[in-house]
């Protein structure tokens, strides 16, 4: 393969973004839910300091294999492949380029986070690439009716853009509805839902849905929605099913979006009606049969938008300009208290419900 | 501003006349030692700078590198799916630069060649269509200029006065010129079916972002956009296409949009049911709450923006903003909302859209607090945050619009403070 150039180390960037979720390099790298890749071209694998590796990382460390682009290329295409047990919850790299470029860029970090000489010249400018021409109509995209002369828009027509067909609709339209439109034909049980939620989603969202570190809570909080700190997960606040098995399929797991067939997406939602004690037996079966009949406990909590009902949004009211408070103005609480404002704390804990 | 501007004809007169009675700040206008900035010649007016290919594509002034958006890492749980906000109190006017954006991304950045772009429009049309960017550029185009507003902006301060800075507790805000086609000249173009009555709108990104918008509204302003400030839009704010939706909260504006779909209902999609509901004391939630609220804060003086000049004429601005349409007045109190002086609105006021005010007074040099309410051309006024909470609990996250309060102490230290 011979010695990857800037350019390719550049490319390999863009490439890391599939592993930014879980990975960290440079100078300020921590382990996240993987271990940070630092030093990895030519490191010991299992070996990162202060990392809990799964024991079949640590066995394949013990057994002596060393990063290298001879053994990270394929682990990259194929993680579980390649080393059976390993808690890397990510498809693999299906592209040879991506994965000798990504190799390339990894290899520019050294142990601490530094540059390698690897990355010697990596300043220079990357070669421009030719203007693309002018955009013509492309093929197959010939106007479906020829553009009207004076066309204005409103209610005129101009006959751009092309027919979709229908092989395009069904890629990008896999949106489902509570009434169960949009729900693909397919089935999963609770038992192989929770085989699939380990290796894919536990790493994030906790063995049982309860989540690691901050990562969102997916099960449990029951009976918390009036308490002071509510506990908002599918069991405790949301509406429908259908929402769990839309959301899971277009963006989960997480950094490796729309890599799990839609069996395994109805398996996984079954695992979650489970872990939210909304079923109860490993055997239960959901289908889209069954998904639209399953009602969620807190579907009849939520209202429509009703704030112009509130005193305070009454239109038309004056509003005092003078003497419109009794007394002078005490403070009752400071921000500056808590310290959590981003320049001047070092403290890391939220203190209060964060954005969402 | 600055002190050296300060003393005017007659004051210096006054000074020379007689003698004394001048403060520190008349002090460069004496006989002693000139500044040295004035009275040697610096650099830059000695050697050449930079000549013009040394900037094809400008940025700030290295003076002010320290105008940047900044992250809150305790928010959420990574910075991939997360926020930063615009810094309000650096900027003055009601356009936010496009660099200065705040940013909330589910999936990080996606990054997007245009060519690679398509726009499909689905579901209950008499014509599926897929447009190229090279076909939406075909269209009229219209430019606007509207606020965008994160819906949990401000929602930190539910539970009481938690973050110290504009910039944090209301920086989910901008507020640019967009370039692009009307959503309803593109939907014509599809045809929408009588049943249509929800619009389902979707992103490119690996959040695959989506969300349910009633099918009046998208008739009526929103906008499929590929510009903003003049220039592509910036691939954290979408590029190559986005939806605006004025007035209405920032998720909704679907960035990198890639699909359009009509339905007879709304589709309770993760961001409309598990997020952006608004949880009320009685255990209920609202759904659907998508205009913002009128709005308003003082950018400057702020925390991150004390008082440096000591007493003397003093500037106080802000922004203000309603998703019904324009303001029509901006008060500003110094004494905690005991008593309220109107403030000047400057500069264009357009709906749904930033409003520019200042309130300009002597300060004394005592504590103030400081606070601004807007009135939008509704009339409803901006409530206080007790108000809110006393009709919806602090549990809500999402559309706190209650007014801010500013600690000023006598040296001009400023703190976010909750006030009796
Ligand atoms: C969903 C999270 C996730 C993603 C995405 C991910 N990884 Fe990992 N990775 C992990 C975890 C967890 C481990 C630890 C594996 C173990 O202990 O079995 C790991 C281990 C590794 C290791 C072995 C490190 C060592 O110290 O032995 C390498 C190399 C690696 N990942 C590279 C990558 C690269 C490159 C990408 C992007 C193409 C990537 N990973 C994407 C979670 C992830
Ligand atoms: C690398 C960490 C990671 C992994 C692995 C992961 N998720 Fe997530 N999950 C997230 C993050 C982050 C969010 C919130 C994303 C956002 O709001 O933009 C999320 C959100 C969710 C939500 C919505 C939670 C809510 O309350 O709104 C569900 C449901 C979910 N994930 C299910 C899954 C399932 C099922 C899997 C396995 C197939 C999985 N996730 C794997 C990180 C992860």
């Amino acid at each position: 393969m011979g010695f990857a150039s800037a350019q390719d180390a550049a490319l390999g960037e863009a490439v890391f973004a599939k592993c930014k979720a879980c990975h960290a390099v440079g100078p300020d790298a921590t382990n996240k839910v993987g271990p940070h890749l630092n030093g990895v071209v030519g490191r010991p694998a299992g070996s990162a300091e202060g990392y809990k590796y799964s024991t079949a990382m640590a066995t394949k460390g013990a057994e002596g294999l060393v990063w290298d682009e001879a053994t990270l290329a394929p682990y990259l295409a194929n993680p579980k492949g390649i080393v059976k047990g390993t808690k890397m919850a990510f498809a693999g790299l299906k592209k040879p380029d991506e994965v000798s470029n990504l190799i390339a860029y990894l290899a520019t970090f050294a142990q601490d986070g530094g540059k390698t000489s690897a990355d010697a010249g990596a300043a220079a400018p990357a070669e421009q690439k030719a203007e693309a021409p002018p955009q013509a109509p492309a093929d197959g995209q010939t106007p479906i009716q020829p553009a009207p002369a004076a066309a204005r828009g409103d209610g005129l027509k101009l006959g751009l853009g092309r027919l979709a067909t229908e092989d395009e609709i069904s890629a990008w339209d896999i949106d489902v509805r509570p009434d169960g439109k949009g729900l693909p034909v397919g089935r999963g049980t609770v038992a192989t839902g929770m085989g699939i939620y380990d290796e894919n989603c536990a790493s994030c969202h906790g063995d049982f849905g309860e989540a690691v570190d901050r990562w969102p809570v997916l099960a449990g909080g029951q009976g918390t929605l009036q308490a002071d700190r509510p506990q908002k997960t599918i069991g405790s606040f949301w509406p429908y099913l259908s929402t769990v098995y839309d959301y899971v399929r277009r963006a989960m797991p997480f950094g490796n979006a729309r890599s799990l067939s839609n069996d395994d997406i109805y398996a996984l939602t079954a695992y979650i009606l489970y872990l939210n004690d909304v079923v109860d037996d490993e055997e239960f079966e959901l289908s889209n049969e069954n998904l639209a009949t399953i009602r969620l406990p807190n579907e009849a909590n939520f209202i429509e938008d009703d704030r112009a009902s509130e005193p305070h949004n009454k239109p038309g009211v004056e509003p005092c300009m003078k003497d419109c408070r009794p007394g002078k103005a005490e403070i009752t609480m400071h921000a500056a208290v808590l310290d959590v404002t981003p320049e001047n704390s070092e403290n890391d804990d939220a203190p209060a419900a964060g954005i969402e | 501003m600055t002190n050296s501007a300060r003393p005017g004809a007659a004051s210096r007169r006054a000074f020379l006349k007689g003698g004394l009675a001048a403060g520190a700040a008349l002090a460069a206008g004496s006989a002693a030692a000139g500044e040295q900035v004035i009275t040697e010649v610096q650099d830059w007016n000695r050697y050449s700078g930079e000549g013009v290919d040394a900037r094809p594509y400008g940025t700030p002034s290295q003076f002010e590198a320290h105008v940047m958006r900044k992250n809150v890492p305790w928010l959420t749980s990574d910075v991939v799916s997360s926020i930063n906000f615009t810094p309000l109190h650096e900027l003055d006017g009601i356009i936010t630069p496009s660099g200065l954006c705040f940013e909330r991304h589910h999936a990080g950045i996606a990054e997007i060649d245009s060519k690679d772009h398509r726009l499909m429009i689905n579901g209950m049309v008499e014509k599926p269509l897929v447009f190229t960017m090279a076909d939406l550029k075909r269209f009229p185009r219209e430019n606007k200029v509207y606020f965008l507003e994160c819906a949990a902006n401000s929602g930190m301060e539910w539970r009481g006065a938690q973050l110290n800075g504009c910039q944090f507790t209301h920086g989910m805000l901008h507020c640019v010129m967009y370039t692009g086609v009307r959503l309803k000249t593109l939907l014509d173009e599809a045809g929408v079916k009588p049943e249509g009555k929800w619009l389902l709108a979707e992103g490119a990104d690996a959040s695959s972002m989506t969300r349910s918008i009633p099918l009046d509204k998208a008739l009526d302003d929103c906008m499929v956009a590929f510009g903003m400030n003049g220039e592509a839009l910036r691939p954290e704010q979408g590029y190559p296409l986005r939806l605006v939706v004025p007035g209405f909260e920032g998720n909704m504006w679907i960035k990198w949009l890639r699909r359009l779909e009509i339905g007879d209902q709304p589709w309770q999609q993760r961001e409309e049911t598990s997020k952006y509901t608004d949880l009320l004391p009685s255990g209920k939630a609202r759904r659907f709450t998508f205009a913002m609220d009128v709005k308003s804060v003082i950018t400057n003086p702020s925390p991150q923006a004390p008082i440096t000049h000591g007493r003397g004429p003093l500037v106080v601005t802000g922004l203000a903003w309603s998703g019904n349409g324009t303001i029509s007045r901006v008060d500003v109190s110094i004494d905690g909302g005991r008593n309220w002086n109107t403030a000047r609105i400057d500069g264009p006021s357009l709906p749904k859209a930033l409003h520019r005010f200042y309130y300009e007074f002597d300060w004394d040099g005592s504590e103030l607090f400081l606070q601004s309410r807007a009135i939008d051309s509704d009339g409803i006024v901006q409530p206080t945050k007790d108000d809110l909470r006393a009709a919806r609990g602090s549990n809500s996250i999402y559309h706190n619009n209650g007014i801010q309060t500013w600690h000023v102490n006598k040296h001009g230290v400023i703190e976010n403070v909750e006030i009796s």
